[in-house]
């Protein structure tokens, strides 16, 4: 019953709301507002168990002293202060949440990604090699792209903005396209697999 | 230790310290490099500027603050245009680590224009359950949400005269670093409802936009850093603002890093050619 549920649950709803997408009757329309405000209150719990999971991870990492468990003090100590300053100060735009997100969050995940930049550069003189024709065609698309998406490529030559264009629009165009059907058959096969019970991973790992 | 082999083998600090300087030198003492405005900015800027006066535009902030250097610009110069244009701007976002650059923004640009919360423009915040939110905003705006980000009622704010849908919303712009993201509102909310979408991404993952863009699902796109100091161009030119253009400072950075790059990984493939040939 644990499992036949679910699964009945998951094949109703499936073949409901695919139906319903192309059912343009006021009886459809009133189903899709019902299950959207459902969703809503769902996720509202489902971020519930998320606090709640992390949580109960770090917790036993902390208690089994496991791994770089300091890591998970300064994840629970975060995750507490925060969520207390909000519902204790609220969340306006003077408020010490904000104080803390402009301080702390901004700053430090500015500062990942810039970093990026460094690791970019030293990664690209070490491995970019045109050992081959394809990589060679790489390199130089990549040269003509990087150029072309900074005002000192249009300095050089007005026509390098063109060709970047050019090859974002056309090639790699062709290739995203060919790329993006592929993942939406795939999509699709999964999607039927679930709806169908084919595919029960979903249910938490034993079949 | 040849000299093929050392060029081959530059000591990586001596690579972060050289992009150190390029990156930081252009910050102190800009060089104004101009470029050339991309079409894919022109078609997004003018979407907005064909808006009728008092038109909703809704910017959805589909980013956090790693993305910030790129995407935050876009937002600045999107909302600087929105609110000379005199629309009423809706800001709401599927990421919750975005609500605080939301706000943010808003806090900037709104004064500028001497605009008043609640009448010309609202922030709605964030909420759980992204698809339900997408979908939810195309069956009813006030269902979705009863209040704005600071608690007050969607029925005491003078913006919304009505209960508003996607319908209402003639165009809005995804600010996106990822997903959720525009691909996001492209399958929710164009795909059921047909509201227009423009996108703004960061350029590494500008490419992967652009079959949206011929298949006419995203109406113009803003793709990285350059595009941000386009688009703070094209607002200048029509008058719409003076104020600091940051992502126009940052493009020299941008420029002289990309340079480097490019100067390393020659200087990497000389020495490996070179080494090859010995052997």
């Amino acid at each position: 019953m644990a499992r036949t549920l679910p699964l009945a649950l998951c094949f109703i709803m499936g073949v409901l709301m695919a139906c319903q997408f192309f059912i343009p009757h006021p009886l459809s329309q009133s189903f899709l507002d019902l299950i959207i405000k459902w969703v809503r209150i769902i996720s509202a719990f489902a971020l519930a168990l998320g606090v709640r999971s992390v949580t109960l991870r770090h917790y036993e990492r902390i208690k089994r002293r496991k791994g770089e468990w300091g890591f998970s003090v300064v994840t629970i100590v975060s995750l507490l202060a925060t969520a207390l300053i909000g519902l204790i100060w609220g969340v306006g735009a003077k408020s010490y949440l904000r104080l803390i997100f402009s301080n702390i969050m901004v700053p430090l995940g500015a500062t990942m990604f810039s970093i990026l930049a460094f690791y970019m550069a030293s990664a690209a003189y070490r491995a970019f090699r045109a050992r081959t024709k394809e990589a060679t065609l790489l390199l130089i698309a990549s040269f003509i792209v990087m150029l072309g998406m900074v005002p000192i490529g249009t300095a050089i030559s007005p026509r390098l903005s063109d060709l970047a264009e050019w090859l974002l629009s056309v090639p790699n165009m062709a290739a995203k396209r060919g790329i993006m059907f592929g993942v939406a058959l795939g999509v699709i096969a999964t999607s039927l697999k679930i709806i169908l019970g084919i595919e029960r991973g979903w249910l938490g790992g034993r079949r | 230790m040849s000299f093929w082999e050392k060029l081959g083998k530059i000591d990586r600090k001596i690579i972060f310290l050289l992009m150190a300087v390029v990156i930081i030198i252009p910050l102190l003492s800009p060089l104004n490099l101009v470029g050339k405005v991309g079409r894919r900015t022109q078609e997004l800027f003018r979407a907005i500027d064909n808006l009728p006066e008092n038109s909703y535009l809704l910017i959805t902030i589909d980013f956090d603050p790693q993305s910030m250097p790129e995407l935050y610009p876009m937002y600045l110069a999107i909302l600087r245009h929105a609110f000379a244009k005199n629309l009423r701007v809706i800001v709401t976002g599927l990421w919750v680590t975005g609500v605080g650059l939301g706000e943010d923004g808003l806090k900037t640009v709104a004064p500028e224009y001497n605009k008043v919360y609640g009448r010309d423009y609202v922030f709605l915040g964030w909420k759980p359950g992204i698809t339900a939110v997408v979908l939810g905003m195309g069956r009813s705006m006030k269902e979705t949400f009863p209040t704005d980000y600071y608690g007050t009622s969607y029925d005491s704010l003078p913006i919304f005269t009505k209960d508003i849908t996607y319908r209402d919303i003639p165009f809005m712009v995804s600010l996106s670093a990822g997903v959720p993201g525009y691909e996001t509102w492209i399958a929710y909310a164009q795909s059921r409802f047909g509201i227009r979408i423009g996108a703004g991404v960061t350029a590494v993952s500008a490419a992967d936009a652009y079959p949206y863009l011929q298949s006419g699902q995203l109406t113009g796109l803003l793709g990285g850093m350059k595009a941000a100091a386009e688009y703070e161009f094209l607002n200048e030119k029509a008058g719409f603002t003076k104020a600091f253009k940051p992502a126009s400072q940052l493009m020299d950075s941008q420029s002289l890093a990309h340079l480097v790059i490019m100067i390393l990984v020659i200087i990497g493939n000389i020495s490996y050619f070179a080494l090859r040939r010995k052997r």
